[in-house]
């Protein structure tokens, strides 16, 4: 009996793939549909990098958690209460942001707003920070497509920063030199630029800046401002004006375009974009816009992706564990629905999902250091990293965790069409799962695991595999090489 | 504050927790703010285990173990300073911090030693670029391996088992480097299944090699490495967790952890475990509160529980404890710390000769003292090293080192 004719899933080209795999959090079929409608790759990712959208509907989801939209001060208070705990605010918020990265139409802002939180890590464990850690994320997003510059003012004196890095309440004359320093050799020169003098200078600089202790209220105390003459690696103030914030702005700029911040900020771009071993020569081509452009962060992204380096790194990045969470739900299609409030949706899959992550060893937010977490391959290939990554894919293949407040695409979903031979079938589920055919090894690989002997086996509704086995077929895909790069 | 969370495994990720510099080799595991690697050198068991506990983001050396005869220490830290009548152990010069009490039968047994006023030789303020030179302890060499990665090189066994991970994360720096290591968050989480799958399990091994076999990147041989170690490490988990009698801390679980891959006895002989939270810059706090005390407590009851646990293996286990630096002899102004630079370095169990070690420098009150270093760290591990592993080449782990014990060790 011949298989029934299905139309097979459309797939990209390589090169398209490419740079939709490397900037976004996974192809998927209606993601596919829409780079061809915008006319390929290159066109998609131009109208994904337009700052001035609309929002996206994904956006609605912080919805499901409530406290999410309380102020500062409420949370605060919710928190002395024991009414809601500032580390349950911050499980909110995790499993926000990984419901987005599944579900968000703008997937090149998502990416790129991971890059600038990762840049400026703001653990959410650090103490205290739950207050104003929401909205610290929502600010990188603001300016996550826009300048080096922005960023660098609106993130260095954020309350969040602030509390985080022991600049919230801080003494004029003898300032805590946390901030200074990260601010120097994490978010911009980096080590090598400056020494132990400039890191008391800039922790100066940045006095005046305050978080109340009790109301959480953030403001500016020209009374808690050190003033006089300072000098940071190549920039001096006289710092005269007891409002010292021009002074903060003058510096930060200063900073933000330094050539060796320039030269720090394009290479790490290259890093998560590129490859584990970028050239020079890009990196410096990478420079050279960003100081052309006045740290513009879109000429800098167009430049790197139209280089030679970057069509030759295809699959050249691993996957991070969060990551892999995220392109798993975004390839297996489950539909989440709103958990209850309380303890009873504490087990639903939307509360679940920065627990998934976090066990396999990150999380948004999760890392506890300022430096953020390494976003190089090795980092994240170990073999107890792949251990828990074949468990999630098990697990979500199967449907058997979670398995509360979801709804997971049955078998005959999957099917193509009534008859299919075995080899189809995994070429269709390769298509829908990986955006790309399947090859001979995944259809070898997929039979032993599915114990099919005879790849031309018809596959119906009512076969063994489709009726009890067919996570196993699921989770081979999700298995692939492929699946743990981007 | 109240800090619950929905589910208490992601309560854990707490501040400070491992200091980790930004290109980094390898990969691990995580146990809420502890970390705990280990390297099964050889699928036989091992006559030497060396546990290194990293205390990250600088722990206070002077805190610890308190020099109580400098006179200057009353003076810089008015408001944070343990007062001499409650020190234990004191000999005349040293004491240790209250908090350690539950350490004090093995102080008393002699297993334990303190070696004071040690760190780098150059200082380095940065948590990164110290982590990183502490842990690569090769200056100038231009090697791209930890200590401990070169030491397992050093060691005869090479099991086919190219590394073993208990958990989440990423390797340490000492760890890292071309001879295969294994992490994992727990014990019980090392298995290619979420379940137990009885016969599905060979299908799936044979497929994933299919899919995997030709694939010479890293995450081919992690996945290989990660096939090979499954079967290799049951013993550790069928040994049965003793964490009831731990702190209920990061710290106290990954130790439990440790014990248990201690007395599987699967060949591993170098363990790391991190315990954060010693960036101590505001709040340390005294003896009726703050940060210290509680840091201590809990560092001491977990090493004490783990002591305990493994005390079938008293004459294998040495436990080296040790910090990235120091922090400044003088208090600031949110009575906490500042980065400083010498610190102290305990270590406990099989061979160690206990008492005080220190070349002392003297303390000075002046805004930026520090503690200086007059023993280099390196000669403190390659004494553990010398003595407990035998046939490892100290000039190998540590080169460049002339090597000059402290003593600390018995021949």
């Amino acid at each position: 009996m011949p298989t029934d004719r299905a139309r097979a899933t459309r797939v990209l080209g390589a090169s398209d793939l490419h740079l939709v795999e490397r900037f976004s959090y996974g192809i998927t079929p209606r993601l596919a549909g829409q780079v061809r409608r915008a006319g390929g790759a290159a066109a998609w990712f131009a109208a994904q990098l337009e700052p001035a959208r609309g929002a996206d509907p994904a956006d609605d989801y912080s919805l499901w958690w409530p406290y999410l939209a309380k102020s500062p001060d409420e949370l605060w208070e919710a928190s002395r209460a024991k009414e809601m705990g500032g580390g349950e605010v911050m499980a909110d918020l995790q499993n926000f942001v990984l419901l987005r990265r599944i579900h968000s139409e703008r997937q090149v802002l998502e990416v790129m707003t991971e890059v600038w939180e990762n840049h400026f890590n703001v653990p959410v464990r650090e103490d205290k920070v739950f207050t104003w850690r929401r909205d610290y994320g929502d600010v990188v997003r603001a300016h996550a497509l826009g300048t080096f510059r922005g960023l660098l003012r609106a993130l260095e004196v954020h309350p969040a920063m602030l509390l985080f890095l022991d600049a919230a309440v801080n003494d004029r004359d003898k300032p805590n030199e946390n901030l200074g320093r990260e601010l120097l050799e994490l978010h911009t020169v980096g080590i090598g630029e400056h020494d132990e003098d400039d890191v008391k200078a800039a922790a100066r600089v940045l006095t005046g800046w305050y978080v109340d202790p009790r109301t959480f209220a953030a403001s500016y105390e020209t009374a808690r401002h050190w003033t006089g003459p300072l000098s940071v690696v190549d920039w001096s103030h006289d710092n005269a004006d007891p409002d010292g914030r021009a002074v903060t702005d003058s510096l930060l700029d200063h900073l933000a375009r330094h050539p060796a911040t320039a030269r720090r900020v394009c290479r790490m771009l290259a890093v998560k974009f590129v490859s584990d071993t970028p050239s020079d020569a890009l990196v410096e081509s990478l420079a050279a816009v960003y100081l052309a452009e006045d740290t513009a962060i879109v000429p800098v992204l167009q430049h790197l992706v139209a280089s030679d380096e970057f069509a030759a790194a295809r699959g050249a990045k691993v996957r991070d564990p969060a990551a892999d969470l995220v392109a798993t739900y975004r390839a297996v299609r489950p539909r989440f629905s709103r958990p209850p409030s309380g303890t009873s949706g504490r087990r639903h899959a939307a509360n679940m999902l920065n627990y998934q992550s976090s066990t396999m060893g990150s999380a948004p937010g999760a890392w506890p250091q300022p430096d953020g977490q390494p976003i190089d391959n090795a980092s994240w290939a170990s073999p107890a990293r792949m251990i828990a990554s074949l468990r999630m894919h098990w697990y979500v293949a199967n449907g058997y965790f979670p398995s509360k407040g979801i709804r997971y695409r049955t078998p005959q979903q999957w099917l193509p069409a009534k008859r299919v031979r075995f080899d189809d079938l995994v070429d269709h589920m390769s298509r829908e799962l990986l955006g790309r055919k399947a090859d001979k090894r995944l259809v070898r690989a997929c039979a032993k695991a599915c114990k099919i002997t005879r790849p031309s086996e018809r596959i119906h509704r009512r076969h063994a595999l489709v009726k009890w086995h067919f996570g196993r077929l699921t989770s081979t895909i999700l298995d692939t090489p492929e699946h743990f790069t981007r | 504050m109240s800090d619950q969370t929905c589910c208490e495994e992601f309560g854990r990720l707490d501040r400070r927790t491992v200091l980790r510099a930004g290109a980094l080799a390898g990969t691990t595991t995580m146990v809420g703010s502890a970390v705990v690697t280990t390297r099964p050198a050889s699928a036989a068991s091992a006559d030497s285990v060396l546990v290194v506990l990293s205390l990250r983001g600088a722990a206070d050396g002077l805190s610890l173990v308190v020099p109580y005869a400098d006179p200057v220490l009353r003076a810089a830290r008015p408001g944070i300073h343990v007062p001499e009548s409650e020190l234990l152990a004191t000999d005349g010069f040293f004491g240790l911090h209250p908090a350690l009490d539950p350490l004090l039968p093995t102080w008393r047994a002699g297993r334990m030693a303190a070696i004071h006023a040690a760190g780098m030789l150059v200082p380095n303020r940065s948590h990164f670029a110290a982590m990183e030179e502490v842990e690569d302890a090769a200056p100038g060499s231009g090697t791209r391996s930890g200590w401990l990665n070169r030491l397992v090189g050093d060691l005869p066994g090479g099991s086919p088992l190219q590394g073993f991970s208990l958990g989440e994360g990423v390797l340490p720096i000492s760890l890292g480097g071309p001879e295969p290591v294994f992490a994992s968050g727990s014990v019980d989480n090392v298995g290619l299944l979420g379940e137990k799958q009885g016969k599905f399990r060979r299908e799936r091994e044979r497929s994933l090699s299919m899919l995997w076999n030709r694939d010479r990147t890293v995450l081919g041989d992690a996945m290989r490495q990660a096939m090979a170690a499954v079967d290799d490490f049951q013993p550790a988990q069928q040994q049965s967790s003793r964490v009831g009698t731990y702190p209920s801390s990061d710290l106290g679980r990954a130790l439990a952890d440790v014990a248990r891959v201690v007395r599987g006895d699967v060949g591993v002989e170098v363990v790391t475990v991190d315990q954060g939270n010693w960036d101590m810059h505001v709040n340390v706090g005294n003896l009726s509160g703050g940060r210290m005390v509680k840091q201590a407590a809990d560092l001491a009851q977990a090493l004490a529980a783990f002591l305990d646990d493994v005390r079938a293996f008293r004459d294998e286990v040495t436990v080296v404890v040790l910090s990235e630096f120091g922090r400044r002899v003088k208090q600031n102004t949110n009575r906490g710390l500042d980065h400083g630079h010498g610190s102290v370095m305990l270590v406990l169990g099989a061979g160690v000769r206990g008492g005080y070690y220190a070349s002392w420098p003297g303390l000075e009150n002046t805004e930026d003292a520090d503690l200086a270093v007059t023993t280099d760290y390196r000669q403190v591990l390659a004494e553990v090293v010398h003595r407990r592993f035998p046939a490892a080449a100290v000039s190998s782990v540590f080169p460049g080192l002339v090597y000059d014990p402290v003593g600390f060790m018995r021949g």
